[in-house]
């Protein structure tokens, strides 16, 4: 990736990388069918991008543990991802770029200003609010601050990982240090969520290339995730799904029906209440998804995931509790304890009836009912 | 009030009368007197499927839907739920149930009394499993105190628990027995100082079928029984039990209970009645207070005992193609299921059985005192039509019955509908076919 | 918290204990009033109660022959729904997890497509016994409030359960929220009304039969 705006389109620095003007329409169009948008885009995109000088991006990292950046750069198709880092001018990224300290920030604030207004933030991590914003800072500057600085000048802010999106897993209970989404800290900028912990890297570029290609914010649902990967649930396209149907659900992990493949709902898996699309998309280049390695969907993409009860609860399960989660002998426990309660109740009921049984068979005519 | 239920209430007797607000009250302490744990376990379970009206031959024959077994019972259940339910505190509270009525309980004076035999058909089909013919039962105990029993019942409760006869007779029932005894030419025991058996009459009988008392007399001396009648307690009918009337049904079985204790019996026979048979069988221990210290048992059922022993034996019967009518009160709720056909199988009659027949045999029409209530006479004829024309269906020529009040509501409806068919005494059936010389026990 | 985890967590959580608490209230409040002792002397010994008990809480789910050519329909209707209501809460696999994981046990279950067909089945029933209920002369008569709204309470549960697996007319969180709410529902006004027969169908059977028997009648 380079620092520099060298000036050339993007047709320009893709052929001067051997790619053709027809590798590229064939690589958008594969993207605009994976987002099911229509096949004329495709073309459309890929001649919208060839002609526009590389579109800047500025990549911020907060409170995370930098999962979503390896998702986005680990690849098993290189010039997939290569064409997205030469589509793009990637004038910020802590974590990739060479430079550091004070020249890192330099660089930063002269790429805000000479693209004021047009730069695209991508922030990855929560905000922590907790002690002033202490708790992650850098060049004396807490997240915050930074955070509303640079989304003064972008045009959309996409915010990757479920951390950004949603607050993730220092927004998880007892979230020690007010950590908060993006979307908490900014309110009048356009937002994309991507999330996922990390997120799928064919949906981030994804979402990325057809942001750049249209100029458009894409079709979002109420948590402003794309509804091109968002749209359906896990569940709605496992491939276990006939399992489901037909109520065959492996017990445990390694019992028969786990090893025959069969649905993991009794182990946990939050597949059909979770929202992306790697039942479709899969991941490392389509190979998996936990699902097909024999382990339930943990939910990652869902807002407050990590305080929605045990991941080997099933989501039928009663989940009220510490964690959300509830074993046999607590239930016992209330079950037995309330019907002592109501017991006792009836007996002072019973008392009470008693009472006026006695009252109404001493009634004289005279007294009435 | 309506002019419905002015009428009702203009149709009670002298003693009943009470203001609106005593007849209240009145049902109020009857219904706490009756309230425990089973009756309010019923109240509960009831599901309002409607399925009791199905065995009810009021309902049936008029498929009118007052005549809902439960719906008779409705002002109790309000009033348990507003009184005495687990929740009756916050329903008083938040005014979720109303208080019953006046009006609302001689209304139901029709439906607890004109319409409902006591035969207990309900309890058997409810899927509850609940025994709605206990819980009218305890309703009429209400009604009763509330003044609302229907005179005819009333007046006969009265005059029994006074004089032992439900009503005045020319002669006392002692001289009639007595008279009965020589015209038909079979000893009367009649008050002897000690005996093994007890006896008692229908008044039934003594009034309408003297055959009858002659045929149990005949019956008794033929097996050399140690037995007597005692003059201070004839009558086995109870019409405190019709009436509702918890005290004087007390103090109408405990004129039998004294004699039988007097006596020293060892059993108490009820003769050929249906629900003096529940009266002492079923209800008397716990009028009395504690267990009896002798049997009750239907003439009948000690009938087939002796038969079984083999001091009963009788000679066939050629009745022709011959039916039974159980009566409710001795099958269904009595129990006594098995000894009136052992006796007629002795007999060599092979029935020709009711379409409803042994525990689900319908009601003659006539129990539960509605044969005594004049008003209810048209209702009762049109829900005998399907009794009849069972009885009909069947093709018997000889029609048998083991209760004189189902014999007397038979014979009613002979002379309503023009019937042809008679309904005969088994016992009397029994008495004309005694063979051998029997032995003393 | 979203619609979801409240429905699964304190809504149920609070259901729970309202409807363990009023059940044993209102079973307490009557079981506690006086009990009479029976002192007529029984006809049959006592081991003979307690099997004549035991044997009419079947009996009576089947009406004795004299008694089917009237009643026969109805309670088939009845027995029916209820019937397709035990083997969708029952058989389904998300309850059995759901009832399963509240007791800590498990119970193999049916296809859940078929378990889609025998709900809309129940439902199509359901609808005809309330239709009963609106016209035939006694029920109509007989019906209050409690008969209504348990209707509804329960009808509202197989409902929203069916529109949750169709995924019909929002999204499936919300459905699933909805679902889970209102059995909470269910839970709540369950020991209020006439639901309660589900613990004195048992008990109720057993006593009349054990009476009846006691006097060696037929039940």
């Amino acid at each position: 990736m380079s620092a520099e705006h060298d000036g050339l389109t993007v047709g320009e620095m893709l052929l001067k990388h051997g790619i053709s003007r027809r590798g590229f329409i064939q690589y958008c169009t594969a993207v605009a069918s994976a987002m099911a948008l229509p096949p004329w885009m495709g073309p459309a995109m890929a001649e919208q991008l060839r002609a526009s000088p590389r579109p800047s991006v500025i990549y911020l990292s907060f409170q995370e543990c930098t999962g979503c950046l390896e998702s986005l750069t680990r690849s098993f198709a290189p010039t997939i991802e290569d064409l997205i880092f030469n589509t793009i001018s990637l004038d910020y990224n802590d974590t990739l770029m060479a430079a550091a300290g004070e020249a890192a920030e330099s660089a930063r604030t002269t790429a805000m200003m000479g693209s004021f207004g047009k730069y695209v933030l991508v922030v990855d991590g929560s905000i922590p609010t907790g002690a002033g914003g202490a708790y992650c800072a850098a060049g004396g500057r807490s997240a915050v601050e930074t955070l509303r600085e640079a989304a003064k000048g972008a045009a959309a802010i996409v915010c990757v990982g479920t951390c950004a999106a949603f607050g993730g897993i220092p927004f998880a209970d007892p979230n020690p240090t007010s950590a908060w989404p993006v979307s908490a800290i900014v309110q009048d900028k356009p937002i994309i969520n991507v999330s996922g912990c990390p997120p799928i890297p064919e949906v981030m570029t994804g979402t990325l290339l057809q942001f750049f290609g249209t100029g458009q914010v894409p079709d979002l649902d109420e948590h402003r995730r794309p509804k091109a990967f968002f749209g359906n649930t896990i569940h709605d396209r496992c491939y276990r799904r006939p399992f489901y149907d037909q109520g065959k659900f492996a017990k445990s992990f390694d019992d028969e029906g786990a090893r025959n493949g069969w649905c993991l709902f009794e182990l946990g898996c939050k597949g059909p209440t979770t929202y992306n699309a790697c039942a479709t998309v899969k991941w490392n280049g389509g190979v998996s998804f936990p699902i097909q390695s024999g382990h339930g969907c943990i939910g990652c993409s869902e807002p407050g995931f990590w305080d929605k009860g045990s991941f080997y609860s099933a989501l039928s399960a009663p989940a009220w509790g510490k964690a959300g989660e509830v074993a046999p002998r607590q239930v016992l426990e209330l079950v037995g304890g309330a019907a002592v309660v109501g017991a006792a109740l009836g007996a002072a009921s019973a008392g009470v009836s008693r009472v006026r049984q006695r009252q109404l068979e001493q009634h004289n005519d005279e007294k009435g009912g | 009030m309506s002019d419905a239920t002015s009428a009702l209430v203009a149709d009670l007797a002298p003693g009943q009368e009470k203001t609106a607000q005593a007849r209240v009250a009145g049902a109020m302490r009857g219904f706490a007197q009756e309230i425990g744990a089973l009756s309010a376990f019923r109240l509960e379970s009831c599901i309002h499927c409607g399925i009791c009206a199905d065995a009810c031959h009021f309902y049936i024959a008029t498929e009118d839907p007052q005549y809902t077994p439960i719906w008779k019972v409705e002002p109790f259940k309000q009033a348990y739920k507003r009184e005495a339910s687990p929740f009756a505190p916050l329903y008083r509270l938040l005014g979720l149930k109303r208080e019953v009525t006046a009006d609302e309980l001689v209304k139901w004076q029709h439906l607890l009394f004109d319409s409902c035999n006591m035969c207990g058909r309900c309890s058997l089909i409810c899927p509850m499993g609940i025994d709605v013919a206990a819980l009218i039962e305890q309703a009429r105990h209400a009604m009763f105190d509330a003044g609302l029993a229907p005179k005819e019942l009333y007046q006969k409760a009265a005059h029994q628990r006074a004089t032992g006869q439900p009503e005045p007779s020319a002669e006392p029932y002692r001289e009639q027995l007595l008279a009965i005894g020589k015209r038909f030419g079979v000893e009367i025991p009649l008050d002897k100082p000690e005996a093994a058996v007890m006896l008692c009459v229908p008044r039934t009988d003594i009034e309408h079928y003297p055959s009858a008392v002659a045929a149990l007399a005949r019956v008794m001396q033929h097996l050399g029984a140690s037995c007597t009648f005692r003059s201070d307690a004839l009558v086995a009918e109870n019409y405190g039990y019709y009436a509702g009337g918890k005290s004087w049904q007390r103090d109408i079985s405990m004129r039998l209970i004294e004699q039988a204790l007097a006596l020293k019996a060892k059993t108490l026979l009820v003769p050929e009645c249906g629900h003096a048979y529940t009266a002492l069988r079923w209800e008397a221990a716990d009028l009395y207070g504690k267990p009896l210290p002798f049997e009750v048992r239907h003439v009948t059922e000690f009938l087939a005992d002796e038969l079984v022993a083999g001091r009963l034996k009788l000679a066939r019967a050629a009745t022709g193609k011959t039916t039974f009518h159980d009566p409710c009160q001795l099958v269904r709720k009595g129990g006594v299921n098995d000894a009136p056909r052992a006796l007629m199988h002795a007999m060599g009659i092979e029935l020709d059985e009711l379409k409803n027949h042994g525990g689900f045999s319908f009601c003659c029409g006539g129990g539960g005192g509605v044969l005594d209530i004049e008003r209810a006479a048209p209702l009762r004829y049109r829900t005998m039509e399907n009794k009849l024309r069972e009885i009909d269906d069947t093709g018997a020529g000889t029609f048998l019955t083991s209760c004189s009040d189902c014999r007397r509501t038979f014979d009613d409806a002979k002379s309503h509908f023009s019937w042809d068919k008679t309904p005969h005494s088994l016992l009397e059936l029994v008495a004309s076919q005694l063979s051998g010389t029997g032995s003393a026990p | 918290m979203d619609l979801l985890a409240f429905a699964r967590g304190p809504a149920l959580e609070a259901a729970l204990v309202i409807f363990c608490v009023g059940v044993a209230w209102r079973i307490a409040g009557f079981a506690l009033l006086r009990l009479r002792r029976d002192l007529n002397k029984p006809r049959t010994p006592i081991g003979k109660w307690i099997t004549g008990g035991l044997m009419t809480v079947g009996s009576r789910s089947w009406p004795h022959p004299e008694f089917i050519p009237r009643t026969g329909a109805g309670e088939a209707l009845g027995y029916s729904y209820h019937i397709g209501l035990f083997i969708v809460v029952g058989l389904f696999g998300p309850h059995i997890a759901f009832l399963g994981s509240l007791f800590g046990i498990s119970w193999p279950g049916l296809p859940s497509g078929l378990i889609t067909v025998i709900s809309v089945l129940t439902l199509t029933l359901f609808l005809a016994v309330l239709f009963r209920r609106l016209t035939h002369p006694v029920l109509r008569m007989l019906s209050n409030f409690d008969d209504y709204f348990s209707w509804f309470v329960t009808a509202l549960v197989l409902v929203t359960g069916l529109a949750a697996t169709a995924h019909i007319g929002a999204p499936y969180q919300t459905l699933l929220a909805v679902h889970i709410l209102s059995v909470d529902l269910l839970l709540v006004w369950f020991p209020c009304g006439k639901l309660m027969h589900a613990f004195y169908l048992v008990p109720s059977r057993a006593i009349n039969g054990a009476h009846l028997a006691r006097k060696g009648a037929i039940s």
